[in-house]
């Protein structure tokens, strides 16, 4: 049976997507499977730096036009067709979700996003995935092939790309055969700043305990003072009481500090996601039932703004002095 | 536009989250609530109809759920809130995890009902959490699609300018319709209030429900046929050791929490 993992060069991120698929394949996967990585590149790509991040030996090289999703979705079903792969794993997040859901849609196969880990029977694919807004672990069976996975975006932590003697299988040019495109005006413009979220060490997180704006903003300053990184929950976003791009969580950044407090959030599953690679979480809430209490390495039952503003004094005086 | 009302799985206890359940946890009794993602994009098309309002244009709002009667209360607030049309689709058997069949009713509303050139959706919902649904509508109808998309404005009668979120940062594109939007992590992000007076007005606007069978849509053969089913739950264990610092006042506990954790961590960082 064989797999294809998707490289896909054409957008930024190679090497996220190339350190999930390849932490994937070494511990997320289980059965017999012959792999190789489809690399899409165009012009402008680094060509060699692209092969050497793809997590299998055996490559194959694309050459497509840059952000255009519906024509590699169109070889993809020319390859799924032609060469009988009977499993294509794309990285997690917009792209790789995209891309399995046209795949599966043209070639009659079966899609599943988010992938937690996969087994590969004789007849079937069995995946875990993350449901009920990460409450639960759904077990999933797809049928038809191809089977169509992305995987789940804490693959990201997947670890450096393993350095493999790579082979080149074919190299096709497939830039003449572009067509019109219903994207025009295409601008990649820097993100809302997130980058210290992912990569904090040291992480304060305020929820909807805080209150009120001015509650979100008295943390804020008190991680500012600490030298921590700031993020949200969900509901402290959607009352714009703070940024969107300092969201924590499924739907936004996944961070592993050393250390990350959380203020007044209840400790929802989504959010959780995205702290639960913590080494050590400190929850500071009132309600002792709230599931952040079980789910931290210490607690304290109290008003969060009041605690985190006296642990500010205390680290300012006494670790940032 | 179209939404799902869901339940609001943080009112679960967490006994409630039995794991082995082959086809889905109980939630029946759970208060439910839009789907955060829907609600940015219910008020987003508002604020799209409000632009065109402005320059003259008239953009008409119709709104679709598939699934039970819990979406009723909101269809009524959307056409308090000026929807043209508000419609859902009634399912007998549970389209929790069958984002395919979800997806032909919704691409069937659309051709038959609706004959819009815009559908602006969540791009996510529970409990299946997929991500898949705006991707096999677009599929179904032949249209583009993009996903985590956190602005639109007109620029022609067929054109939008869009911002989304990709893998590597954020993208701007303008697009030409029709087209499928899925939103995401807007700035927009909550369905305005309606006036009194709007209710009282609308009151009586008819809902209207479909059964698949009225879309050309056999539910029950199109689940049969669903490519990927769920097979059971599994619980998270997520539980660390929960010490609870002691202390009198917030500087107190405080200090304990310094002094027995922190001091240390932060040391090393």
């Amino acid at each position: 049976m064989r797999s294809a993992a998707i490289l896909d060069g054409t957008i930024g991120a190679a090497t996220q997507q190339a350190q999930a698929l390849g932490g994937f394949l070494r511990e997320g996967l289980v059965g017999d499977l012959v792999g190789e990585t489809l690399v899409f590149y165009h012009d402008e790509c680094d060509k060699k730096r692209l092969v050497e991040l793809a997590p299998t030996r055996a490559v194959r090289l694309i050459k497509t036009t840059a952000r255009r999703p519906e024509r590699m979705v169109e070889i993809l079903t020319a390859v799924a067709r032609s060469e009988g792969i009977s499993l294509f794993l794309f990285a997690g997040g917009p792209a790789g979700t995209e891309l399995a859901t046209r795949l599966a849609y043209r070639t009659s196969g079966a899609v599943l996003t988010d992938a937690l880990s996969i087994e590969v029977g004789p007849e079937r694919l069995l995946c875990r995935k993350n449901v009920y807004s990460n409450h639960m672990v759904g077990r999933f069976e797809l049928s038809a092939r191809p089977w169509c996975v992305s995987i789940d975006a804490c693959w990201k932590d997947g670890g450096s790309p393993t350095s493999l003697a790579h082979h080149i299988l074919s190299g096709t040019d497939e830039t003449g055969r572009i067509g019109t495109t219903p994207f025009e005006d295409l601008e990649l413009v820097d993100p809302p700043s997130t980058g210290d979220l992912a990569e904090s060490r040291f992480l304060v997180v305020a929820g909807y305990g805080a209150g009120n704006r001015e509650g979100v903003e008295r943390i804020a300053e008190a991680a500012r003072r600490m030298g921590a990184a700031f993020g949200v929950s969900r509901p402290v976003a959607m009352n714009a009481w703070a940024l969107m791009d300092r969201l924590i969580g499924v739907s936004g950044t996944r961070a592993a500090p050393a250390l990350c407090i959380v203020v007044g959030a209840s400790g929802a599953p989504a959010l959780y996601w995205g702290i639960e690679k913590a080494a050590f979480i400190v929850a500071v809430d009132p309600d002792e039932q709230a599931p952040i209490v079980r789910n931290a390495d210490a607690a304290l039952l109290d008003d969060g703004v009041a605690i985190v503003e006296e642990l500010a004094e205390i680290i300012a005086a006494e670790v940032l002095r | 536009m179209c939404f799902k009302v869901t339940p609001d799985f943080e009112a679960l206890r967490e006994a409630d989250w039995i794991a082995g359940a082959a086809h889905g946890v109980e939630t029946r009794y759970v208060r439910r609530i839009l789907n955060c993602f829907d609600e940015s994009a219910l008020e987003m098309a508002l604020r799209l109809s409000d632009t065109l309002a402005g320059r003259g244009v008239t953009m008409g709002l119709d709104a679709l759920s598939v699934g039970g009667g819990e979406a009723e209360p909101y269809l009524k607030t959307l056409y308090a809130l000026g929807y043209e049309r508000a419609a859902r689709v009634r399912s007998e058997a549970s389209l929790d995890f069958a984002p395919a069949v979800t997806a032909s009713i919704i691409a069937s509303y659309v051709r038959q009902v609706d004959h819009s050139d815009l559908v602006v959706l969540g791009c996510r919902s529970g409990p299946g959490d997929s991500g898949t649904v705006p991707f096999l509508v677009a599929e179904k109808l032949g249209w583009p699609c993009l996903t985590q998309v956190i602005e639109v404005e007109p620029l022609t009668d067929d054109r939008v300018r869009v911002a989304c979120m990709v893998d590597d940062g954020l993208l701007r594109v303008t697009l030409r319709l029709p087209c499928v939007l899925a939103v995401g992590n807007a700035v927009v992000s909550r369905l305005r209030v309606p006036t009194l007076t709007d209710r009282l007005a609308r009151r009586h606007k008819r809902i209207d429900v479909f059964s698949g069978a009225d879309l050309g849509v056999d539910i029950a053969r199109e689940l049969r046929r669903e490519p990927c089913v769920l097979a059971g739950l599994e619980a998270i264990h997520r539980a660390r050791q929960g010490v609870i610092i002691g202390g009198e006042t917030p500087r107190e506990k405080a200090r304990v929490l310094f002094d027995s954790h922190l001091k240390s961590i932060l040391e090393k960082l």
